[in-house]
Formats: C-alpha cells, structure tokens, sequence
C-alpha cells in the first residue's frame, strides 16, 4: 500500500478538473489534481522512493513497491523551457515522502497565461487500484491525497 | 521493430514527420500529412491515446517520452 502525498498545498480539484485531456481523460493513469496555492514554493516528493525523470515541470518518483507517481506541474508548462522552475534534487536521487524537488511560483505560471493545476497520476494503474481519492477540499503540502494498493 | 519505428510508421513515416518534441506525458508531433497518421497503428505500439489539431498529432505515450523522441530522433537522422 503505497500512501500518495499532496506535492502542494492547496485546493483539491480532481482530475477531471485538470484543463487538459490527457489528465481529464487519466490517459496516463488515474489520481487527482491540486490548483495549488498562489505565491512562491516548493512541490515536494508525493512518495519515497527514487526520481526516476525529472523534467523542470513534472517529476516522477517511484517507491519501493514499483508504482511511480507523477506529478506535473501546471499545465502546457513544457513550453516555457524550464523557465520560472528550480531543480532541488535530480535525477536518480533517492527522495523522502514530502522534500522539496522543485521550486516555482503557481503565481507566475498564472500570469503567463497557463493553469498552474498539478496533476498528481498513478502511472499505469487501474482504477479500482486507488482508493480514499480526494476530490475537493483544501490541502496543505504533504496531506494524503490517495492510497495505492 | 521496436516502439520508435512502430510509431515513426504509424506516423505516416519519416518523411511525413516535420518535428517531434517529448513533453512529460506524450510526444508532440507535427506532420505534413495529418491523414497518413494511423491512430490505430499508434495505440498498438503502446499509446495510451492520440489527440490530433490539424497536422500537429500528441501522441500520449506515459514519462517513456523524453526517452522515445531520442530514439526517433536518432531514426530521423
């Protein structure tokens, strides 16, 4: 049973809140999203485990039961080239549930025009292999948003 | 062949295919041909779906994506 975290802090809005379809449509697995809170941050490791990519955008971590975690970082954000993101561990790093692997500003995402949303995605799960998903409410960084058995 | 030449085929050949850029979940494609693109073709080489506007084709495709347009880069090439 893998414990998901809530990379940010903020409002719960589920995928289907996600304004894109490849997350509305949980494409790449199910989970759910967080419209994170608005000023300068850090989003943190959603589990423990492993970074294995790590985009200035999006990260995926992987625990010791396999199951690898998304989180993306607002939406379209790949356009704006790492721009506006800092890298605080790397690639191939192993990570604790809840430390800080890049920092940004949802607000400044906001003010480019793009939803700083963050998708939070069980890769490859189905989706009965969720439960406890959190669809609304507020978060704080680190709150369970799912578990994964 | 493998999941790179699967989806160069898919994606009407290399010829067709005028730029390919991986994105966290999927590879964002522009082709001359939107029509010699083979959904269907895409989804058996693993795409979990296919999103088309015109000739620009996203192929969804999981974190793989970064790794993958290398590979197809390298068949461009």
């Amino acid at each position: 049973m893998t414990r998901v975290l809530s990379p940010v802090p903020g409002r719960v809005v589920g995928l289907a809140g996600v304004p894109d379809p490849v997350f509305a449509q949980a494409m790449v697995g199910p989970g759910t999203a967080v419209d994170p809170a608005r000023g300068p941050g850090a989003a943190a490791a959603p589990v423990a485990g492993t970074i294995v990519k790590l985009h200035p955008h999006a990260y995926v971590v992987v625990d010791a039961e396999g199951h690898g975690v998304l989180v993306h970082l607002g939406i379209d954000t790949v356009q704006l080239k790492g721009a506006g993101f800092e890298l605080l561990a790397a690639e191939g790093d192993r990570v604790e549930a809840g430390q800080p692997v890049v920092a940004w500003d949802p607000a400044a995402i906001e003010a480019g025009g793009r939803s700083p949303v963050c998708a939070v995605v069980a890769l490859d799960a189905g989706a009965d292999a969720l439960s406890g998903v959190r669809e609304d409410g507020d978060v704080e960084r680190g709150a369970e948003l799912f578990a994964w058995s | 062949m493998d999941k790179a030449e699967a989806i160069v085929a898919a994606l009407g050949g290399a010829d067709n295919i005028i730029e390919i850029e991986p994105c966290a979940t999927r590879l964002r494609t522009e082709v001359r041909d939107g029509g010699a693109v083979d959904d269907a073709a895409l989804k058996a080489a693993g795409a979990y779906g296919v999103m088309r506007s015109g000739t620009v084709v996203q192929v969804v495709v999981g974190p793989e994506a970064d790794t993958l347009a290398s590979d197809i880069e390298d068949i461009l090439d």
